[in-house]
This record gives C-alpha cells, sequence and structure tokens, in this order.
C-alpha cells in the first residue's frame, strides 16, 4: 500500500495570494500524485511583515477555492482562528473536506521574528492525525522538526508519515551549505527513531534579503534519502510513500520500546 | 590571519558565484528593471561585482569616472575588466574633474576628505542618471568589511540600489575573484578609494585586511571578547578595539535615516512592510 506524494518546492511571490494561488491549482491540477504538499506559508509567501495583515483573510479565501479540488492538498496559509489571532497554519483539504494544523515552535532567533505576529498552536487541541489511501499523516510546520516532541507526539498517535512544509532560508555558508545538512541529519533522526517517512517541503528563492535553498527531501524510515529536489530552483518530485518501510523498520527496531515515564521527568524539569 | 578564521571564511566560491549571480538576475527582473549599471574603479570590489552582473545579465553598463587622484593603474585595470566581461562597446567614461571642481568651488573648500566625498557623491549622481535614463538598476560594489567600518560615503558609494557582495569579507571578495579569474595583480592590490592621491583603506585604518576582517569575524560573528581576539591576531588591543569603535560609531550610517515618533505606527519602528509590496 502506498501513497504517491507530489513535492511541490515554489517560489510564491510574496503578498501575492492571487498569483499563488492560481500557481497552486496549476500544479494540482496537472499532478498525477494522490497528495500535493506545497511549503509553509505557500499562499501568501513567507518574508511579510505587516504584510501579515493584509493577506490573511485573502490566503483564507483560497483555502475555499482549493478545497474545490477534488484530491489530497497541503497548503500554507495564515489562519485567523478569533478575531486579531493569526497562526502560521497548514491546510489539510482531503475530499473537499478541510482541516488546519498549527505551527507550534514559532522561531524568534535570528533573523526570525513569528511570534510578532503569529500565536502557536496548542499541543494539547491541535496535534491532529489524517488518513488518505491507508496511509496516516501528521503535519508539523518547519521549525517544529527542529524539537523531538511533535513528531514523536504524532506518531504515537499513529502517523506513518510526517508532512513538513517549510521556510528554510540559507545561512551559514561555508564550503557546504550547512542548514541542508542539518535538515538531513534531523530528517534522519526523526525518520530512524519513529520508524515513520519524512517529507520535507521547502520554499524556494529570494523573499527580501532571505534567499529559501529548496532542496525539498523524502526520508524513508530507514533513514535514506530516498528522492531529493532541486537546490535553489524550483521544482516538483513525486515520491511514493510504503507502509511495508514502516513495517520493516518497527519489527527491528527500538520504536516499541518507548518508556513515557521520561515525559514524567520532562514533565518535572 | 590566523588560520582558524581562514577556513572558515573559506566559502565554496562556485556555489556562492551561483547564487550571486542568480539572485542579481531576479533582483533586476522583480524591481521590473532592464539591467543594471556600476561603477568600475579597477579595484577588487568593482571587478568581481561588475563580473557577476555580467554574468546576471547581458544588459549591464560599466561607469568610469576617473578624477585627478584616478591611478594610471587603476585605469589599465578597469579596461582589463571591461575586456575579461566583454563590455567593450558597454561602457562609457565620465572624468568627473570638473564637476567635482564646481562643487569644491561652491562649497570654498580644499579639504582632501570633503572633496574626497563630493566625489564619490558625484559618481552616485551620474550612476543614477546612467540608470534612469536605461532603466538599469545601481549595482553596489561595498563589501562586508567596508559596510561595518562605515568606510563608504553616505549617499556616495554607500548610496546603490542593491550590494551583491555586502555579505563577503574584502578577504572573501578576494578569494571570490580569484575564481571568478580576475586578474592576479587587481585582487592582490591594496584596496583604496582613491578620493585624494595615496590613499589606501590599509594606511588610514592601520591594518592590514586580513587583520581587519579577522577582528570583524571573531568580534561580530563569534562574539569574542577583544583580550581574546587581540591574542588570536597578534593585533594590538588598541588596534582591536579601534576596530570595534570605528563598527560603532558608524551604526547611523548602514541604517535609514532616523525618524521621530508621534503616532501609533512610525514608519520602520512599527510600520514595517517588505519591499516586494503589491
Amino acid at each position: 500500500m502506498g501513497l504517491k506524494v507530489e513535492l511541490a518546492q515554489i517560489r510564491p511571490k510574496l503578498g501575492d495570494v492571487k498569483r499563488n494561488l492560481e500557481k497552486h491549482q496549476e500544479i494540482i491540477q496537472t499532478s498525477t500524485a494522490d497528495c500535493i504538499i506545497f511549503p509553509e506559508l505557500s499562499l501568501t509567501g513567507y518574508v511579510l511583515r505587516d504584510l501579515v495583515y493584509e493577506v490573511f483573510k485573502e490566503s483564507e479565501r483560497a483555502i475555499d477555492k482549493l478545497s474545490e479540488e477534488n484530491k489530497c492538498i497541503i497548503a500554507g496559509l495564515i489562519k485567523e482562528v478569533r478575531p486579531g489571532i493569526l497562526r502560521n497554519s497548514s491546510a489539510i483539504i482531503i475530499n473537499h473536506q478541510v482541516n488546519f494544523t498549527y505551527k507550534f515552535y514559532l522561531p524568534t532567533y535570528g533573523l526570525f521574528e513569528e511570534r510578532r505576529y503569529f500565536q502557536p498552536g496548542d499541543p494539547k487541541k491541535d496535534l491532529k492525525i489524517f488518513e488518505y489511501n491507508g496511509i496516516k499523516f501528521g503535519v508539523i510546520i518547519c521549525e517544529d522538526a527542529w524539537h523531538y516532541e511533535p513528531i514523536e507526539a504524532l506518531t504515537l498517535m499513529g502517523a506513518d508519515a510526517i508532512f513538513i512544509p517549510s521556510a528554510s532560508p540559507m545561512r551559514r555558508m561555508t564550503t557546504k551549505l550547512g542548514i541542508q545538512d542539518n535538515w538531513e541529519a534531523l530528517l534522519k533522526a526523526h525518520s530512524i527513531i519513529n520508524g515513520i517517512w519524512t517529507v520535507f517541503v521547502n520554499n524556494v528563492g529570494s523573499q527580501e534579503e532571505e534567499f529559501f535553498w529548496g532542496g525539498s527531501m523524502v526520508v524513508s524510515p530507514f533513514g535514506e534519502v530516498v528522492s531529493r529536489a532541486k537546490l535553489f530552483e524550483e521544482d516538483l518530485i513525486i515520491s511514493e510513500i510504503r507502509l511495508d518501510e514502516v513495517r520493516k523498520n518497527r519489527f527491528f527496531s527500538s520504536f516499541r520500546e518507548h518508556n513515557r515515564d521520561f515525559h514524567g521527568v520532562l514533565m518535572s524539569l | 590571519m590566523p588560520e582558524y578564521v581562514r577556513q572558515k571564511l573559506t566559502l565554496d566560491f562556485g556555489q556562492v558565484s551561483y547564487y550571486l549571480v542568480k539572485r542579481i538576475r531576479e533582483y533586476i527582473e522583480e524591481s521590473k528593471k532592464d539591467g543594471g549599471i556600476i561603477g568600475l574603479s579597477g579595484g577588487i570590489d568593482s571587478s568581481v561585482t561588475s563580473i557577476l552582473l555580467s554574468k546576471a545579465t547581458s544588459n549591464f553598463h560599466i561607469l568610469l569616472m576617473p578624477s585627478s587622484s584616478t591611478t594610471k593603474k587603476d585605469m589599465e585595470d578597469a579596461m582589463k575588466i571591461i575586456k575579461l566581461t566583454k563590455a567593450e562597446d558597454k561602457y562609457t567614461l565620465v572624468n568627473i574633474d570638473e564637476i567635482v571642481n564646481k562643487f569644491s568651488s561652491a562649497v570654498n573648500t580644499s579639504n582632501n576628505v570633503i572633496i574626497g566625498n563630493i566625489k564619490a557623491r558625484v559618481r552616485m549622481i551620474l550612476l543614477y542618471a546612467f540608470a534612469q535614463k536605461m532603466n538599469y538598476l545601481v549595482v553596489g560594489t561595498g563589501d562586508k568589511s567596508e559596510i561595518m567600518l562605515g568606510y563608504f560615503t553616505k549617499y556616495g558609494d554607500g548610496g546603490v540600489d542593491v550590494l551583491p557582495i555586502g555579505d563577503l569579507y574584502k578577504t572573501q571578495v578576494r578569494m571570490l575573484g580569484s575564481y571568478l579569474g580576475v586578474p592576479e595583480e587587481i585582487v592582490e592590490k591594496p584596496p583604496s578609494p582613491a578620493l585624494w592621491e595615496g590613499q589606501t583603506a590599509e594606511g588610514e585604518i592601520g591594518l592590514d585586511y586580513e587583520t581587519i576582517d579577522s577582528i570583524l569575524y571573531l568580534k561580530f560573528e563569534e562574539m569574542r571578547e577583544p583580550e581574546e581576539i587581540a591574542e588570536l591576531t597578534k593585533a594590538s588591543l588598541d588596534k582591536v578595539m579601534k576596530i570595534i569603535n570605528m563598527v560603532k560609531t558608524s551604526q547611523h550610517k548602514r541604517l535609514p535615516p532616523e525618524i521621530f515618533r508621534l503616532s501609533g505606527r512610525a514608519i520602520n519602528s512599527d510600520w514595517r512592510y517588505p519591499r516586494q509590496w503589491g
């Protein structure tokens, strides 16, 4: 049993929801995949600053438009959860039904300033599992993958795959692209430890001073990068997620040995 | 330069040049301009930036704007870059002496620094006038070392639309220059704004650029203490402090002019929109 996912590594135009929506629709309509995954804030762009206040409604309306498509779609938007309370969100559209997940960890270090604009999701209410073509998956957004807990929680809730829409900007370039190495290491660790597929879909191209490096990838439960999108360019790649790999990993891995007492300790620290 | 710093500053210059060329191309497109214009002095910064610009677009133009303090060697080196970028039919030479003299007379000064800054600003005006005529962007040539030190003229060589190599230290620009095939004598030439005769950056600051870059990197990227930096770079503590103070006192040159707040949403302070807006 498998799920064909398309990693839509696009370069959204900052603040131009109409144009970004058209790009989403074009990709969805020509895709042969079961599920099309777009990057973080794919309908709005990332480096919005105060444009956040001007585009959030339009991004919510764009999701309504996307829900007309008869596919599994994951797209990035800004959702107003209460008047004036905005969240960096992913819409999960399955056969016209729309659901949302919210970013839990909002980065404020270095170049990031998400907490200025967004309210984080609440793990007690907002962790969700979805199912399509027999594959259970969770969706977390970018920075959430830099912490153990969101992926661990979703896996324990039953996820076989985790989709990670992201906006990872290039920084600390040396003789190699350090941030790419970091992401690869993170995804491999999450996949191996939890026995899951991890699917990282990054933005690409420039937005203000920042440049999103692309390099989207799919990592198997055995920690192998099974497919990779181009660096620095827009790209579309299709990859198949198979349950058998999840099963094989877990027959011979430490995944079953989960010890919840550690969480008790963590709670007391 | 300590080996440790040299290793930290050595990048994959193939990837760096690919990235910078791509971004120049995209920036021109996004700005809805037809190309880019650059002032070429024959120094390493403008040579490297000219090559990057020429790789990004065939729509580029080079301005040579010598004055009485421009050396013959600089002009010869500039011509080498024009040849290297195949810009023989894409450059204009304007001698700025007459314009500078008129400004200097109006100000009634013979002060080297004041006249030097007039030269830098005259060049800026010419670059923008040509840019407007051609619907091009003004591509700046400042590097990270100069920008950090405040070693540029506000609204002169600092008056540009984009700074492609503004996140590369001088030492890295030299490495990139070697990678891009800039003639060795330009790579190794002591950097000089040539605003007056005999002026060199290293002479004015009193340290070579490898040491300056080491201090800048260790202080502002690794956040080390001045004493440790002095020990690592073999520079005196006074010199280390001098560099750090140059960075601090020139902060106003790197930021947009301060706006005194009155309203609920003052520009820059809490009214913050990206350039790509609409």
